[in-house]
């Protein structure tokens, strides 16, 4: 574990300007992902800026007309919170996705969605990485899961943000610069490496919801029932109007750099859900998943099982 | 005879509070202010000629107090006397990445690591391999000058005649089948504090084996110290189940930088550590052919069997001759041959794991029975009951069977699990499997042969009327110590709660061969009952003087010293303890336990491995739901029986049983180790996946009492047999439910859908070639 000193401040404009003076400063919310990377000699900041004791950050309101959630509110609060479930059930469904209990009381909703990408030659100890001669996300300058390309090809693998891009969630972000608000997609990119379109000193301040209830669900596949990264997750929202189709967001995560909002579902819509619809939904989804070999299990499996668990929403959504 | 419900004389471990209070002191907990912190340098290759290791750069930095290097231990070691290939930092040569090179003690982590940064460690590289075949293939460089083709050790065995057998045989098919290699994932990593005392020139030194009787030994080789100068003490242990059943070079590296630091050294490994340190149950091909009647009698059984063993000898030899000598001693075969292969591969060494070497074959057997089975129509139990020995017997390969409980073990686990009203009604993706098991009670040879007993536990007796039973065997977790206090106990007609146990140091207890093999219940509960008849004997004796009665007369029941001939004449235990102590003083009886020639083994070579005083037995069925869409299994629940002989404590009986079935589980479900280049991408808990409470079923146990001739109390082992049914039920059930059958464990999601596309596929084309003209 590298040295660093923790600076706990008590508002989000003390922490803006705690990292500002504290060049390649770190925010620390839950810890649960961070610390461990810190742990493995993934980064070495100066300081770590503690968001654990910015109350404005803890905030949850949950009503009809909306709501807007903390960025430091934990797992753990959004699991229990009824309105949350009631209204927005794919978010507590996937918050309760996330590790286990003990992991859920410490991480937060932002700390998730900032969630750093994942690799199987990434994700491990400062003696392995070095003698694998590093990997393009740190240190080194080749991706060892698709050695010929350019870029890094971990995997986003927080739980939260495809139910958050199928709720058609915005995120309020605060930096140096003042305050901003953007789309929940727009935070980010394509890229293991660069995922977050954070400027330098940003920290996710609050995610805004609109009015529910929402008819959405989140399914994961993973090989334990708790711990496990998602594989490929699944989140999907949609609106019936006369048994047809008339509102369709399927986004999903494990898959890709990024959370992926899935393109085209526009075409499926105005019919009725039945059979040729869900293989239709799930043909959409293996063929814009790009799952590479950044995890130990084979990355057809992470398409096929994306596909189908697309296709198993839909239904039982729709029913 | 069997019971219908775990009999009520369970009892709670007798350590069992120190450990849910937290209280209980394991190897890291222990008091270790001042002491210096131990650091180790792993190879960053995977095979390699040393060409330079400089330390004089982390010699010179401030708060190194030591770094030692192969240098200084010119000694090879290992488990096995024929096999030590190992030294505990390379010499002149990196086998895998990740074997230890040198090592620093320093006043704290921060410093030690920093000096591992600065020792220069210069590697030519050879080429290295990673599976047993490419490490076999013509023109591989050799791993060990002294071994062709990287064979560790080949066997070939042949009982009967498998050619006759084969041309009886109504059906005979073959199956190839892979089992990946799995790690034991013990949930306290590894630790050692030693202390050496240059001015006594005496070690101690406290460790988280489970040989502390072989830790001892090697401590001894590698340092050149006189035995006798060295303490080896085992604190509380979190878990074995063979990870440490034998010596592991870093406890050896600790001993080195105590002596070289003139001190007290702490090691603890990461979990990385863990999992490089490995010594777990090898990647294993097994290809199997049986012979079967139409009624379901086995004819013949051909097996070979391919273990990558990696880069050290380790316990390999007894792995694969276990591979092959455990096809038999569960049913009654008529013809067995047997071929085996142990290979050197660039990976961290395999070693023991609970069901050492059984577990594979097992699997391979099980699941080829069963697909022969529903070849021939044939029910699951039915095949398996068309072969059952007769105990007493002895199997071809000469191991001795004085009792046998499989066929209540498959009565009670078929009527438990109402396999024969619902097994043909199951709904889908549903389904119902089922396997036997067995295991050793102890390997009747001893590793290292002394002429000494193969148990020795002393009991002693003072003026308090304290009873302390001094046991050199470690409990690790299985309840060895507990298991002692219950038959001292009941041997001597007293309360549980006046015996103590102390076990496994070395100035205090006598010597022990350790907790492997499922030995202590069978080997050290004689002893123990030995020493225990004695030590009542010596009562009897004094108490009937007392009294003026004949000792063959007196009789102790619940602590009291009775007459049988005069009714009033009567003495309490504590009166009894002061005549008995008169000349005398405090009293200390010795019991010992030896196997008997007849238990161990046959004569042909390798014929000690396998052999035991008694066998285990285990059926189990296990339930799954499937869905076909993700591959994920779920568990449902599993009925399992064991024949323990008898149960001398049904709650820690129970607490193993399920403990192995677990570990069957997470072999059978999600647990693999996974190199890339070497390089072990598994080595987290998280992405070594041992099953979590979520995926854990409701086991359901039933004890089944054979009640062994030979057995303290009539026991036998309850901690291991259990294991390997559960793989094989568990490929059973999943065919059951969407009828794939799977050759390769574990039966991951991935594999499973890639099976099932298969499958689909398969039936396509045949739909297509069927509707062809």
């Amino acid at each position: 574990m590298p040295r660093f000193r923790v600076l706990q401040p008590a508002t989000v404009e003390a922490a803006v300007a705690a990292c500002a003076a504290s060049p390649g400063a770190r925010y620390l919310a839950g810890g649960t992902d961070l610390i461990v990377n810190l742990r493995r000699g993934l980064g070495a900041p100066g300081a770590l800026i503690d968001l654990s004791g910015i109350g404005d950050l803890r905030d949850l309101q949950c009503a009809a007309e909306g709501a807007r959630i903390g960025a430091g509110v934990s797992l753990a609060r959004l699991v229990a919170d009824e309105a949350i479930g009631r209204l927005y059930p794919a978010l507590r469904e996937a918050a309760l996705a996330v590790a286990a209990p003990g992991h859920r009381n410490l991480a937060t909703v932002g700390g998730n969605l900032c969630l750093d990408t994942r690799c199987i030659y990434y994700n491990q100890s400062a003696w392995w990485r070095e003698s694998n001669g590093f990997c393009l996300k740190h240190g080194g300058t080749t991706c060892h899961v698709a050695p010929e390309g350019e870029r890094c090809h971990a995997a986003f693998s927080g739980d939260l943000a495809p139910a958050l891009l199928a709720i058609g969630a915005e995120v309020q972000i605060a930096g140096p610069m003042g305050r901003r608000r953007i789309g929940l997609a727009d935070l980010y990119d394509e890229d293991g490496r660069a995922h977050l379109r954070l400027a330098a000193g940003e920290l996710v301040v609050a995610v805004m919801l609109p009015p529910g209830p929402v008819r959405c669900a989140y399914a994961k596949a993973r090989v334990r029932g708790a711990f496990d990264f998602p594989l490929a997750g699944v989140a999907l929202m949609l609106e019936l109007g006369g048994g047809r189709l008339s509102a369709l967001r399927v986004a999903l995560t494990g898959t890709n750099s990024r959370p992926l909002l899935l393109e085209g579902t526009a075409a499926l819509l105005g019919r009725e859900v039945r059979d040729p619809l869900a293989a239709e939904l799930n043909k959409l989804v293996q063929k814009q998943v790009r799952p590479m070999r950044t995890t130990l299990t084979q990355s057809n499996y992470r398409r096929i099982v994306a596909g189908a668990l697309a296709a198993r929403l839909l239904v039982s959504l729709a029913a | 005879m069997t019971t219908d419900t775990a009999p009520a004389r369970g009892v709670p471990l007798i350590d069992g509070i120190e450990k849910v209070t937290g209280r209980a002191r394991y190897t890291a907990d222990l008091e270790h202010r001042g002491a210096f912190i131990g650091r180790i340098l792993r190879s960053p290759v995977s095979h390699g000629e040393i060409v330079r290791l400089d330390v004089s750069r982390a010699r010179a930095l401030e708060g190194v107090v030591a770094v030692v290097t192969g240098a200084d231990c010119r000694h090879p070691y290992g488990v096995l006397p024929v096999a030590m290939n190992e030294f505990p930092l390379a010499h002149d040569k990196v086998r895998y990445r990740g074997e230890p090179v040198a090592a620093v003690a320093a006043v704290d982590a921060e410093t030690a690591e920093r000096a591992l940064r600065l020792i220069e460690f210069e590697v030519r590289e050879l080429p290295a391999y990673y599976d047993a075949d490419s490490a076999r293939a013509e023109g591989a460089v050799r791993l060990h000058e002294n071994k062709a083709d990287n064979l560790e050790r080949a066997v070939h065995h042949v009982f009967g005649d498998p050619a006759a057998g084969f041309a009886e045989a109504d059906l005979v098919r073959e199956a190839a089948l892979d089992c990946a290699e799995v790690n034991h994932a013990q949930i306290e990593p590894h630790a050692a504090l030693a202390e050496y005392d240059p001015l006594t020139d005496r070690l101690t030194m406290q460790s988280v084996s489970q040989v502390t009787f072989y830790l001892h030994l090697m401590l001894a080789r590698c340092l050149e110290m006189s035995e006798s100068q060295i303490r080896v003490i085992k604190p509380f242990v979190g878990g074995g189940f063979g990870a440490r059943v034998e010596v592991l070079n870093f406890e050896i590296v600790t001993a080195l930088l105590a002596r070289a630091a003139q001190g007290r050294v702490l090691m603890e490994l990461s979990r990385e550590e863990n999992f490089l340190t490995h010594r777990a149950r090898p990647q294993t091909r097994v290809k199997l052919k049986l012979g079967l009647k139409r009624d379901g009698r086995i004819t013949a059984c051909e097996c070979e069997v391919v273990q990558r063993g990696g880069a050290y000898a380790g316990y390999g030899i007894v792995t694969i001759l276990y591979a092959g000598a455990l096809l038999q001693g569960l049913y009654d075969i008529p013809a067995v041959k047997y071929d085996g292969y142990r290979v050197y591969a660039n990976l961290p060494p395999c070693g023991a794991m609970r069901g050492h070497g059984g577990v594979n074959t097992r699997h391979a057997f099980e699941v080829l029975l069963d697909r022969m089975a529903r070849e021939l129509g044939l029910d699951p139990f039915e095949v398996r009951r068309r072969n059952l020995l007769r105990a007493p017997t002895r199997t071809l390969n000469d191991l001795m069977v004085n009792s046998y409980g499989l066929g209540d073990c498959l009565d009670r686990v078929e009527r438990a699990s109402g396999w024969h009203e619902r097994r043909a009604h199951m709904p889908p993706g549903k389904g119902l499997g089922m396997a036997c098991s067995h295991y050793v009670s102890g390997a009747a040879k001893p590793i290292h042969w002394t002429g000494e007993p193969h148990a020795v536990v002393n009991v002693k007796l003072d003026w308090d009327g304290s009873i302390t039973a001094l046991t050199g065997a470690p409990d690790i977790g299985q309840g060895s110590s507990t298991m002692v206090a219950i038959v001292v106990a009941e041997t001597l007609g007293l309360p549980l709660d006046r015996i103590r146990v102390i076990a496994a140091d070395s100035a205090v207890t006598p010597k022990d061969n350790g907790a492997y093999s499922s030995r202590i219940t069978f080997m050290v509960g004689n002893a123990a009952i030995d020493a225990a008849r004695q030590l009542k004997q010596r009562l009897i004796v004094a108490a009937a003087r007392k009294m003026g009665q004949k000792p063959d007369e007196v009789e102790c029941v619940g602590g009291v010293f009775q007459s049988l001939v005069v009714p009033e004449a009567a003495m309490t235990f504590t009166d009894a303890v002061k005549e008995a102590l008169v000349d005398q003083g405090t009293l200390t009886v010795k019991g010992t336990f030896t196997c008997p020639p007849e238990s161990q083994g046959g004569k042909h070579k390798g014929g000690a491995v396998g052999s035991t005083m008694g066998f285990s037995y285990g059926a189990q069925v296990v339930e799954v739901s499937v869905d076909a869409a993700t591959g994920q299994i779920t568990v449902d629940k599993v009925w399992v029986a064991l024949d323990c002989g008898y149960a001398i404590n049904p709650l820690a009986v129970q607490g193993q049983v399920q403990g192995s079935v677990w570990m069957g589980l997470g072999q059978a479900l999600c647990e693999e180790t996974r190199y890339l280049e070497g390089l072990p991408a598994h080595a987290s808990l998280l992405e070594y996946r041992v099953p979590t409470i979520v995926e854990s079923p409701p086991i359901e146990v039933h004890i089944v009492e054979s009640i062994d001739p030979l057995g303290p109390l009539g026991a036998k082992e309850a901690s291991e047999g259990a294991l390997a049914g559960f793989a094989p039920a568990l490929v059973a059930a999943v065919a059951n439910a969407v009828g794939v059958d799977m050759d390769a464990l574990p039966v991951t999601p991935d594999r499973l859908i890639e099976a099932l596309v298969e499958l689909r596929r398969r039936a396509r084309r045949q739909a297509q070639s069927g509707a062809a003209p």
